[in-house]
């Protein structure tokens, strides 16, 4: 049965054309970002940065590079937000629709019917994120060739890889990745199970988001960065890393699995406790 | 088949529901009545367990709805005042979608309850190209997917036309006679209810200010018509001679127990007034919904 009601749910998710936006400006900001670095002058940065550590930059200019290039401002801005979208929809819409009372006109538990929208959204949000990668590399190797990857933020992050150990580590990243993107799929469903709007969970969820971001960033809390919830969310990042910090990857996940747990169980209360009325 | 005792429902300092207590017996065609913001559909809510009663006890089926939901719901049907689907889906999908949430359903049943509801050939349209007349049969086709035993409608003639209400109507006293479905009509239309319901009960304010059989109330009329030259007049000598305990508008008398029509007229007539008429009154069920809303709202006097 949970596999009948998890298929329906995704039918119905999938099933909403805006759904789709997502995919869509996601796909097109790839799009963009390819032609920007094949038809500008902007690989020449990481040319000298690659030649001034005495690397053959020709090695590293490589689909496996731009795709991983791309993946930060997506990660950054527009997964959270199209993800954060999907999550609030989940149970505000319907309750919102009046599709909730129809459903709760049946005997399913609330838990139930909570969890099987949640493994949708999650399934969703992993789908987006194995897309996003996927697609992205397959796009850049089209303008850009077969070979190693560089990866490379200011002051944090900068690592060579061969094309078998980088494709790998891009992988990886992506699995971690939608990690992150199920977090954030988690926080907008928990304010989803309040009584609010669609839009106010959604815009709840990005603000609790921006909000850490923003903070974290200030100079003088960089000493309370790992009180911060989005300070986990980047972990990711730290797959990409040379050598890839392990305990820090598996600290960040045991975090984020506690952000999960604890988002999900004041949902369920809420949306428990709550009065489904027209 | 539906117990409520003593149901509280507070929102805030307002009771929606205020120590309500009825009983919906198996096989009836119940009728639940009042005006806008009464607690109908909040009473209905409990019953479905979408909303917590305050205080007191909801049984549906013989199972408490607060504390075994599925088992309470197993055998119920509902439909809502303005029947909404996932319009970018299908008919048919629609149906999938909400039955699993009872059970598994095998696509022999979907196909069987859409011939029912006379849908055919529409299943597979999206449901946004549907009129409102197909949207609430849709609405019924869902709640009678997993068999059910008890039928809970709350407003459902909203904003269907007449063929649509008369329709609808035809189906419910079908599916009550044939299957023998207990069902429960909450309704503005009092008209429908006097054609449909078997029993009924009065909310004004969350509280219930009359429940019981609709016969009885058409039985249980004794008010008589009486056209007179002198309306007062003929009041004033009717009560001094204890043959009437009331009257009212200004033409209606109730007679005092025991008094017949051919009574009044004699002394009437002996008192030297004449009588042009006297008949007893039909008393619809809306007079008598506005009879009983209207003293439900009168302070009352010890």
């Amino acid at each position: 049965m949970l596999f009948l009601q998890l298929r329906n749910e995704l039918r119905k998710l999938f099933g909403k054309p805006r759904t789709y936006i997502g995919f869509g400006v996601l796909l097109l900001a790839q799009v963009i970002i390819v032609l920007l670095f094949r038809y500008t002058p902007a690989s020449r940065g990481m040319v000298r940065q690659l030649s001034s550590a005495g690397i053959d930059a020709s090695q590293y200019i490589t689909c496996l590079t731009v795709a991983t290039v791309m993946l930060f401002p997506i990660a950054f801005v527009l997964l959270p937000l199209y993800v954060t979208l999907i999550g609030g929809d989940l149970v505000a819409k319907e309750a919102e629709d009046g599709t909730l009372r129809m459903i709760l006109s049946r005997p399913i538990t609330r838990f139930r019917l909570l969890l099987v929208k949640w493994l949708a959204g999650v399934l969703f949000s992993t789908l987006l994120v194995l897309m996003l990668g996927l697609v992205g590399v397959s796009f850049a190797r089209c303008f850009f060739p077969w070979g190693g990857l560089f990866a490379f933020t200011p002051g944090e992050l900068f690592s060579v890889r061969n094309a078998a150990d980088g494709c790998w580590h891009y992988f990886g990243a992506h699995v971690f990745l939608a990690v992150k993107a199920g977090t954030i799929l988690t926080l907008a469903f928990m304010f989803s199970c309040f009584n609010v709007k669609p839009a106010a969970a959604t815009i709840l969820a990005l603000s609790a988001i921006f909000v850490s971001a923003v903070l974290m960033q200030i100079p003088f809390f960089r000493d309370l960065q790992p009180w911060f919830f989005t300070y986990y969310l980047d972990v990711w990042q730290s797959v990409l890393m040379q050598p890839v910090p392990w305990w820090k990857v598996w600290g960040s996940l045991s975090m984020l699995t506690g952000f999960n747990l604890t988002f999900l169980i004041i949902g369920a209360t809420a949306f428990h406790l709550r009065d489904i009325k027209s | 088949m539906i117990e409520l005792k003593n149901v509280v429902k507070l929102f805030g300092r307002r009771a929606a529901v205020d120590d309500l207590t009825l009983t919906v017996p198996r096989g009836a065609i119940y009728g639940l009545l009042g005006h806008n913001g009464a607690g109908k559909s909040t009473a209905i809510g409990m019953m479905l367990g979408q909303v917590w009663p305050t205080r007191g006890e909801v049984r549906v089926g013989g199972h408490e709805v607060t504390s075994r939901r599925r088992l309470a719901l197993q055998k119920v049907g509902a439909i809502f005042e303005t029947p909404v689907f996932y319009d970018y889906l299908t008919g048919w999908r629609n149906l999938e979608i909400l039955s699993q949430f009872t059970g598994p359903t095998p696509p022999a049943r979907l196909r069987e309850v859409i011939e029912l509801v006379g849908l055919t050939g529409r299943e597979q349209s999206r449901v946004r190209t549907y009129s409102h007349g197909m949207r609430t049969r849709l609405a019924l086709a869902q709640a009678l997917l997993p068999n059910p035993e008890l039928l809970i409608l709350d407003e459902p003639g909203d904003g269907l036309d007449p063929e649509g209400i008369h329709e609808l109507r035809q189906t419910i006293l079908r599916l009550n006679r044939e299957m023998g479905l207990t069902i429960l009509l909450s309704s503005h239309l009092l008209n429908e209810v006097e054609q449909l319901c078997t029993r009924i009960a009065m909310l004004n304010r969350g509280r219930k200010v009359f429940e019981g059989p609709l016969a009885g109330i058409r039985a249980g009329q004794h008010w008589l018509r009486l056209r007179t030259g002198d309306f007062a007049a003929a009041v004033t000598q009717l009560r001094s001679a204890g043959l009437i305990t009331n009257d009212r508008e200004g033409r209606l008398i109730e007679p005092a127990p025991d008094t017949g029509a051919d009574q009044v007229v004699r002394h009437l007539v002996a008192q030297g007034m004449p009588v042009f008429e006297i008949a007893p009154e039909e008393q619809t069920l809306e007079s008598f919904y506005l009879t009983q809303m209207k003293d439900s709202r009168e302070p009352k006097t010890p």
